[in-house]
C-alpha cells in the first residue's frame, strides 16, 4: 500500500470512517439478523467464544431425540417436524421424478445419499469416498453431481440406487482447490448453471474464478453469467421474470459487522457484482478498491447480515403455504464462524419489482446461548407444497408445513 | 516404513491384550448414557490405559517421536481426528487400525476421556529458549492470525486444538504437511492458514509454540 503523508492520511481515515458508519447504519436499517446481533450486546465473557474458526459439522449426527426441532419458531399456522435424522453432513437437496430425495455433503460426509419419501427415511449412500460431493441436480432421470473438480452424470439413477455404477463425466476441468470450491447446481432450459468461487478470502480472481457459469448438458458451450461473485452456494430463477437470483458470501476479516452477505439478481449479460473491489454495493475494499467506484458494479438487491453465510435458496412455487409466500424466496442463513456472536435462521424474501427485495426472518431457533443447535443449508419443495430443509450441523432434514398437513 | 510398522504391531498387540479387559468392562456399561456416565468414563479410562497410553502417555504426555501429546486436548477436536482416522482420510496406519474398530460411541467415549487429561506444563528445557527465535515466532503467530483461532495462549477450544507445548517435532511435521496438503484437516482452515507460508517460518512457529511462555496451565476444555 502506498504510504501517505500524515495530514492526508487522517483525512482519508476520517472519510473512510464516516462512510463505514453510514454504510453500517444503512445496512442495519435494512436487514437486522433474526438472533440478537453482536452490536447490541457485549462480548461473551468466555474468551473461548472469541476464538473464531470455521465451525464444521460434528462427525456424528445429532440423535433424533436431541434435535432442536421442537424449539424452532415459525409464523402462525406453520409447523416443523423432523423428516429424517442421522444424515451426516446433509447439504443440498434435490428430488427425482419417482420421489427419491437426493442429499449431498461437503467436508465431512464425502457422500451422496438417497432417501425414499416413504418408510423409515434412513439415508442410503449411493456415492461414497468422493470429496466435495456437494452440487447436485436431477434432470430427465439423471443425477448430476459436481465436485470441486468434475461434473458427473448418473443416468437412470432411481432404478439403480443399489448399484449406480460409474457416472459419465461431463466436464473435468473445474479448478478444484479448497477455498470456495464447492458447487451448487440448477438446470434450466437445458443449461446447467454452476459457480466457481474465489480461491481465497480476498484476491484478484482470474477468469475461471469468482463467477457464475452455465454450460450445455454435454459440457460444451461454457458461458459466464455473472462476474465478481465471491462465493455463491445458492441460486434460483424467479418464476415471474426468469432472472437468476443468488446469495453471495462476503469477505472476512474486515470487521465483525461488515460487509453483509448479499442477495443479488442477474438482470442482463456481463454484470459484475463487485468482488474484490466493492462489497455490499457501497464499501470500496481497503486493498483492491483504490481507483475504483462502487457505482461501476451491480448493487445487491438486499443485504443479508454480516458473515451470515447465506447458502441455499429456492423460490416457493407450491400451493400449501399462504398466497403471500408464492413467488417468495426462502434463504438459508447458515450462520457465521468468524463473528463473536452467532446467528442462523431461514429467511424469506420478496422481489420488489424494482431490482430489490424485502427480507424477513421466517424460521428461527437454530442458535442457543451462542451455540449452534443446527445450521440450515438448502431447501426442497415437495409435491404437496411442504418444504424440506437440510441441516448439516445436526445431520438432519426438517419438513415445514402449513395448515395442519 | 519401519517405524510405522513397529507402531502398528505394538498397537495391534495392545489391542489384543485390551480386548479381554474391554469385554469384561462392557458387561457393565449400558448404551444409554446418563446414569451410566460415570461407569462409561471409567470404561474409557481403562481402555485408554490399555490401548493409547503406551504411545500417548498415561497422562497424555507423549515421549515418542511422531506421536502427539493429548493432555489438555479438547473433545470436539479429538473426535474430529478419530473420525478422520476411522474414515482413512488421515493417513496413519497405526491410528487407522485403532480407529477402525471404534463405533460412534467409542469416538465420543475416547474423546471425552482425552478431554479430562489436564494440560501439562512444558517439560523443563535443557537451555533457555533463543530469545530472537521466540520473538520471531510470536510475530509470525500474530501476522498469520494463529491466535484468532487458537487464542492468545494457543490453548484452542471446541474444534480448535490446543497446540501450546505440543512436541516441537510433531508441530513442525504437522505444519509442513498442512502446507503441502498432505495432511487433511477436518476443515479448510489450516490449509488456508499455512498454505502460503515459507517452510522455515513454519519451523520457527513450531519452535515457538512448543516453548510458549505461559501462566500455569488450564485444565483440558470441552
Amino acid at each position: 500500500m502506498a504510504r501517505l503523508r500524515p495530514h492526508s492520511m487522517s483525512a482519508v481515515l476520517a472519510t473512510l470512517a464516516t462512510s463505514l458508519l453510514l454504510a453500517a447504519g444503512a445496512a442495519w436499517a435494512q436487514q437486522p439478523p433474526t438472533e440478537e446481533p453482536g452490536w447490541a450486546k457485549g462480548r461473551p465473557k468466555n474468551d473461548a467464544a472469541t476464538r473464531l474458526a470455521p465451525v464444521p459439522s460434528f462427525p456424528i449426527p445429532t440423535a433424533a431425540d436431541q434435535l432442536p426441532t421442537a424449539r424452532f419458531k415459525l409464523p402462525p399456522g406453520f409447523k416443523v417436524e423432523t423428516w429424517a435424522s442421522g444424515v451426516l453432513d446433509a447439504r443440498s437437496l434435490r428430488q427425482g421424478a419417482k420421489g427419491t430425495v437426493f442429499v449431498s455433503t461437503l467436508f465431512v460426509g464425502n457422500k451422496v445419499y438417497a432417501i425414499a419419501e416413504k418408510g423409515d427415511r434412513k439415508p442410503k449412500t449411493i456415492v461414497d469416498k468422493t470429496e466435495f460431493a456437494t452440487g447436485i441436480e436431477f434432470h430427465k432421470g439423471a443425477l448430476y453431481l459436481a465436485t470441486h473438480k468434475q461434473i458427473q452424470r448418473y443416468d437412470g439413477i432411481e432404478d439403480k440406487l443399489d448399484n449406480p455404477g460409474q457416472p459419465a463425466v461431463i466436464y473435468d476441468k473445474l479448478p478444484g482447490g479448497q477455498d470456495h470450491s464447492w458447487r451448487y447446481l440448477r438446470i434450466r432450459d437445458e443449461k446447467l448453471y454452476y459457480a466457481v468461487g474465489a480461491p481465497c478470502n480476498l484476491c484478484e480472481p482470474d477468469d475461471a474464478h469468482a463467477r457464475i457459469f452455465r454450460m450445455n448438458l454435454d459440457g460444451s458451450g461454457i458461458e459466464t453469467i455473472a462476474r465478481g461473485v465471491r462465493n455463491t452456494v445458492g441460486f434460483d430463477f424467479d418464476p415471474k421474470t426468469g432472472n437468476l437470483w443468488f446469495t453471495d458470501n462476503g469477505r472476512d476479516w474486515l470487521s465483525e459487522d461488515l460487509p453483509n452477505d448479499e442477495l443479488n439478481v442477474v438482470t442482463k449479460a456481463d454484470q459484475h457484482f463487485g468482488y474484490p473491489y466493492c462489497h455490499q454495493g457501497n464499501i470500496l475494499d481497503s486493498e483492491f478498491g483504490w481507483g475504483k467506484s462502487c457505482a461501476d458494479y451491480a448493487e445487491p438487491a438486499a443485504l443479508l447480515g454480516p458473515h451470515a453465510a447465506a447458502l441455499g435458496m429456492t423460490f416457493y412455487q407450491g400451493k400449501m403455504f399462504p398466497a403471500k409466500y408464492r413467488g417468495a424466496m426462502f434463504i438459508a442463513r447458515h450462520g457465521p464462524w468468524n463473528r463473536t456472536t452467532r446467528y442462523a435462521d431461514i429467511a424469506v424474501a420478496w422481489p420488489d419489482g424494482k431490482g430489490g427485495a424485502k427480507v424477513e426472518p421466517f424460521m428461527t431457533g437454530f442458535v442457543d446461548n451462542n451455540t449452534y443447535l443446527g445450521r440450515p443449508v438448502d431447501f426442497l419443495v415437495l409435491k404437496d407444497g411442504s418444504m424440506l430443509v437440510s441441516d448439516d450441523h445436526a445431520g438432519a432434514i426438517y419438513r415445514i408445513s402449513y395448515g395442519g398437513k | 516404513m519401519t517405524r510405522h510398522m513397529a507402531m502398528a504391531a505394538t498397537v495391534a498387540m495392545l489391542w489384543a491384550l485390551a480386548l479381554p479387559a474391554f469385554a469384561q468392562a462392557t458387561k457393565g456399561a449400558q448404551p444409554k448414557a446418563a446414569p451410566a456416565a460415570a461407569s462409561s468414563a471409567k470404561v474409557y479410562a481403562e481402555r485408554y490405559a490399555a490401548l493409547c497410553a503406551a504411545c500417548h502417555g498415561a497422562d497424555g504426555r507423549s515421549e515418542m517421536q511422531g506421536v502427539p501429546s493429548l493432555a489438555g486436548q479438547h473433545s470436539f477436536y479429538a473426535i474430529t481426528q478419530l473420525f478422520l482416522f476411522r474414515e482413512g482420510r488421515r493417513a496413519n496406519e497405526a491410528m487407522t487400525a485403532v480407529a477402525r474398530t471404534m463405533k460412534d460411541e467409542d469416538l465420543r467415549g475416547f474423546s471425552d476421556f482425552i478431554a479430562t487429561l489436564p494440560a501439562l506444563a512444558p517439560a523443563a528445557a535443557a537451555a533457555p529458549p533463543d530469545a530472537a527465535r521466540m520473538a520471531r515466532g510470536q510475530a509470525l503467530a500474530q501476522e498469520n492470525r494463529c491466535v484468532i483461532c487458537h487464542g492468545a495462549d494457543l490453548s484452542g477450544g471446541q474444534q480448535v486444538p490446543r497446540i501450546a507445548h505440543q512436541r516441537e517435532e510433531y508441530l513442525a511435521l504437522t505444519l509442513q504437511e498442512f502446507r503441502t496438503g498432505k495432511r487433511p484437516g477436518y476443515t479448510q482452515a489450516m490449509g488456508e492458514a499455512v498454505g502460503r507460508m515459507a517452510p522455515e517460518d513454519l519451523d520457527t512457529l513450531a519452535y515457538y509454540v512448543a516453548r510458549l511462555p505461559t501462566a500455569p496451565p488450564r485444565p483440558g476444555g470441552k
